[in-house]
């Protein structure tokens, strides 16, 4: 077990991973942080809120998305990055099988609003691809080497001796 | 990772740091969140932070649309023998007036139209030996009539015209313009 977790591909695999997880992040935030009226009537068709909430949400998600997607990539604090993207995939899942569930014939709504989304409908291939990215970002979490990123040239600073 | 485990145990090295990593998290959190609130007081197009009215969040269903015909409630081919009626309209409305010969296929904008009814319009097709079918709804913007002839179209069913201004229009005899129709022609 422990050959497998100290396995040196992992500092690359997990590289790999944050930059795509974090690229998808920073992507699907644009269009919401864009147009929060389109991205908070989406939040609103997954009748999971209530009214009061349905705008914060709307205002607050894509941002930590940004946040998230940016550490991710820069390697700043990426494993706990990586658990909100994790936090934020299984809030999508929950609601994505609730609105399965309810029988919602709705757009996505991931990366853009349901009015130019129109080819993106809800499915258990959207679960799918949400279940993918959990177990990506819970990669991330666990096995994030620090491979390249702020947190790497950090840490090399910290330990680097001090010269006279 | 520095975790040292024994046979069967989840490596220390693995969880460790994961305490350091939830904080992190929900600050990253609160600072995004709190980062996101303030940027809409400038969004040019900011929302009220509360929602002051309910969302429409009517969701139409994806069914596939078709190619259909407007026409006009005087034309020849609404009455024609050679061609199926459709009421798109409710069965209360479909049982106040019909064509004659019409069949009630409600058109319902979240439901697609039952198996049953379509196998029923097969049926009537066969038996008219009807060459096309001409949809009327009840007139409105979006006319359920066109919508209905869409879906149909979109079933498979060839030569489907609707009627355009709907039922109100079939009774009085005449059409009222609607800008639509100059987008089908």
């Amino acid at each position: 077990m422990n050959r497998f977790i100290n396995h040196p591909v992992h500092s690359w695999l997990g590289l790999a991973a944050r930059w795509y997880l974090g690229g998808v992040f920073v992507f699907a935030c644009l269009h919401k942080i864009a147009h929060p009226a389109e991205f908070a009537l989406d939040v609103a068709t997954y009748d999971m809120l209530p009214l009061s909430l349905v705008n914060l949400a709307a205002l607050t998600l894509p941002w930590v998305e940004l946040a998230a997607g940016l550490m991710l990539i820069l390697g700043w604090r990426a494993r706990g990055a990586a658990l909100a993207c994790a936090g934020m995939m299984v809030v999508f899942l929950v609601a994505l099988a609730s609105a399965l569930h309810r029988g919602l014939d709705m757009s996505c709504g991931c990366f853009a609003s349901q009015s130019v989304a129109e080819d993106d409908p809800i499915s258990y291939l959207t679960v799918l691809r949400d279940s993918g990215w959990l177990l990506l970002a819970a990669y991330v979490a666990l096995f994030d080497r620090r491979a390249l990123g702020i947190d790497r040239w950090l840490e090399y600073r910290r330990r680097r001796p001090a010269t006279a | 990772m520095t975790g040292r485990a024994k046979n069967g145990e989840i490596p220390a090295g693995l969880l460790a740091g994961l305490g350091g990593a939830l904080r992190d998290a929900v600050v990253l959190t609160l600072v995004a969140s709190a980062l996101g609130l303030l940027v809409n007081l400038f969004h040019p197009r900011r929302i009220p932070y509360l929602a002051e009215k309910e969302y429409q969040t009517l969701v139409p269903c994806p069914v596939p649309g078709g190619e259909v015909t407007p026409c006009q409630p005087g034309d020849e081919m609404v009455r024609a023998a050679d061609s199926l009626p459709v009421d798109a309209r409710s069965p209360a409305q479909y049982a106040s007036w019909h064509l004659e010969g019409a069949i009630n296929i409600p058109f319902d904008y979240l439901e697609p139209v039952p198996q049953k009814l379509l196998d029923e319009l097969n049926l009537r097709l066969n038996r008219r030996r009807a060459r096309r079918l001409v949809v009327y709804g009840d007139g409105k913007n979006p006319d359920s009539g066109e919508q209905l002839g869409r879906e149909l179209s979109g079933k498979g069913f060839r030569n489907v015209f609707f009627v355009s201004g709907g039922a109100p229009a079939l009774r009085e005899g005449t059409a009222a313009p609607r800008p639509e129709d100059a987008r089908h022609e």
